[in-house]
């Protein structure tokens, strides 16, 4: 495969993982340095906002404790489509630009509805010719989430 | 033992103080006098000075008993609030939720107004109207409105209303040295939730709902002075809720709370509700402000705010960002666990579900799991509605 087709499974394999609640294959994912966030901008008061932040570390934390809370366990599907990928041979990564939408199923009934909307802007290392997601900004223009969610998108 | 049809509508064994009939959170006729009787005589707050920092700044609002507001600055930096409505035809005047208008016009036939709500022009007014109408006639609306207590932005579209100061009485005393510097809104959303606006407003005056919490429980309730926190009720129907040392770092992944909040002990949490759907959170780092906007019997939007001090650095900003989110933010631990809980609510209470009633009665001297905060906002409630919670269709209407 190119890097741009690698890229492309990359980010494509991530949502998968999450879609499946397959955390730990995210994780895997993931370079050791990665870091993800979910942030927004805000034009009620003007103000840029990240909503969710962690590093891997955080992310793994934060998947571990899942089963101890009460959560909505409506599935999320997430639809990406990679629109650019401008690789830096020098610093062996790679910028993409991905457009995100996500769509929640409700159990009982089956019912799906639109969750958010936004893109992805991830930044891929790839050393040895095995991309991972080195950061990850999921930047929603939905901000209206209705009873929220605890697994990040 | 399970129960018989007959034993499921048996009024609970308790004082008619502590329990309600579940119609007080579905019944459209009871919605639209809680829009006239509670919403439009209650000081509500529309938006946070820090949001009109400039002159001719504007925020609209969407005012629980169905007005649309705009509150704005003027050349004078006075805020000022106004129906949001063009007296010629009925349009809306501001659409965007925040923008800076020195002069106000409809874009429907460009009627202008000043920030101060009086109209300054009538394009062609002489021509159609002659010497019938004119701008003098054409004012905007204004309602009452004051900025206090902690630089929130309150409204009243009562005119007769009593003044903020005496409505508020002393319910916000306990965080008054705490709301005595200038704030700042970091971040707000709403959030839409098909429920009855009592019932969040409710879940932000008890907190024997901790147990659905793991971050509460284990962070609050398995910690020393956990269940010495006790409530306070005030005049009007505002109730407070005394303070403990929350230990964060006993939260895998979380740690203790480096920035603090002047005059708040470490690890503070002090809450103060107010009647009829505002409450004041103050954790530790973080000042969350929610207010509640029922659209009806069974929907509501709720405004969040969190807030830090003006003069943070941007190092303690992002910590405060950072505390505020971790729990409150639409991604957070406790936010989706307290929403998906009156979401809950408002699935099983709706109309002909058959849910009958909802208990008050837990006494436990006024401490954390005491329900009194719910009862003295529902006596409240009962006083203004000359309705009982409990029996809210009884001929014995309150005086």
């Amino acid at each position: 495969m190119t890097p741009k087709q690698l890229i492309d499974e990359l980010i494509y394999r991530s949502s998968l993982a999450m879609d499946s609640k397959n955390f730990t294959g995210f994780l895997d994912l993931c370079d050791p340095a990665f870091r993800y966030a979910i942030t927004a901008y805000i034009p009620e008061i003007r103000k840029e906002m990240t909503w969710l932040e962690h590093d891997k570390d955080g992310m793994k934390v934060l998947f571990d404790n899942l089963p101890r809370h009460n959560s909505d366990h409506s599935s999320l599907s997430r639809h990406v489509t990679v629109y650019t990928v401008e690789q830096d041979e020098a610093k062996q990564q790679a910028k993409t630009v991905s457009a995100l939408q996500v769509f929640k199923t409700t159990l009982d009934g089956g019912e799906t509805e639109l969750f958010a909307v936004g893109k992805i802007y991830d930044t891929i290392s790839m050393n040895g010719g095995s991309p991972k997601l080195l950061d990850r900004n999921v930047r929603l223009d939905t901000r209206m989430l209705g009873i929220g969610y605890h697994i990040p998108l | 033992m399970s129960r018989n049809e007959i034993a499921w509508k048996e009024q609970p064994k308790f004082p008619s103080t502590h329990f309600v009939d579940t119609r007080i959170y579905t019944d459209n006729q009871i919605f639209r006098e809680e829009q006239e009787k509670i919403f439009n005589k209650c000081w509500i707050i529309g938006c946070h000075e820090s949001e009109l920092p400039n002159a001719f700044d504007y925020r609209t609002f969407h005012h629980p008993g169905g007005a649309q507001l705009f509150m704005i600055r003027g050349e004078d930096m006075k805020v000022r609030a106004f129906y949001n409505i063009c007296p010629h035809r009925g349009n809306t005047l501001l659409y965007d939720p925040v923008g800076n208008a020195k002069r106000i016009t409809c874009i429907f036939h460009a009627w202008s107004f000043s920030p101060k709500g009086d109209c300054t022009d009538i394009p062609r007014g002489k021509e159609g109207y002659q010497e019938r109408y004119g701008c003098k006639d054409a004012s905007l609306r204004e309602v009452k409105s004051e900025v206090g207590y902690g630089g929130f932005v309150w409204v009243n579209v009562d005119d007769d209303s009593c003044t903020l100061k005496e409505y508020i009485g002393d319910a916000l005393g306990m965080m008054e040295e705490n709301l005595s510097m200038p704030l700042e809104v970091f971040t707000y959303h709403k959030a839409i939730v098909n429920t009855n606006y009592k019932l969040w407003h409710d879940t932000n005056s008890e907190f024997y709902h901790d147990y659905m919490h793991y971050f509460n429980r284990i962070t609050g309730m398995m910690q020393p002075g956990y269940f010495d926190r006790k409530y306070k009720g005030y005049p009007n129907g505002h109730a407070s809720v005394g303070s403990m040392a929350i230990k964060y770092d006993a939260y895998a992944g979380s740690q203790e709370r480096a920035v603090g909040w002047p005059g708040l002990a470490p690890g503070g949490w002090v809450l103060i509700d107010l009647f009829p759907g505002m409450t004041f959170n103050l954790r530790t780092s973080v000042l969350r402000m929610d207010t509640a906007i029922p659209l009806g019997p069974d929907k509501l939007i709720i405004e969040f705010r969190g807030l830090g001090l003006k003069s943070d650095t941007p190092e303690q900003r992002a910590e405060r960002v950072r505390d505020h989110n971790t729990i409150w933010g639409p991604f957070g631990r406790n936010l989706h666990e307290d929403l998906l809980g009156v979401h809950g609510q408002g699935l099983a209470m709706r109309e002909r579900s058959d849910s009958k009633w909802v208990l008050h009665g837990r006494e436990e001297n006024s401490t954390i799991h005491d329900e009194v905060g719910m009862r003295h906002f529902y006596a409240e409630w009962g006083k203004r509605m000359g309705r009982q919670a409990s029996d809210p269709f009884s001929d014995n209407k309150l005086a």
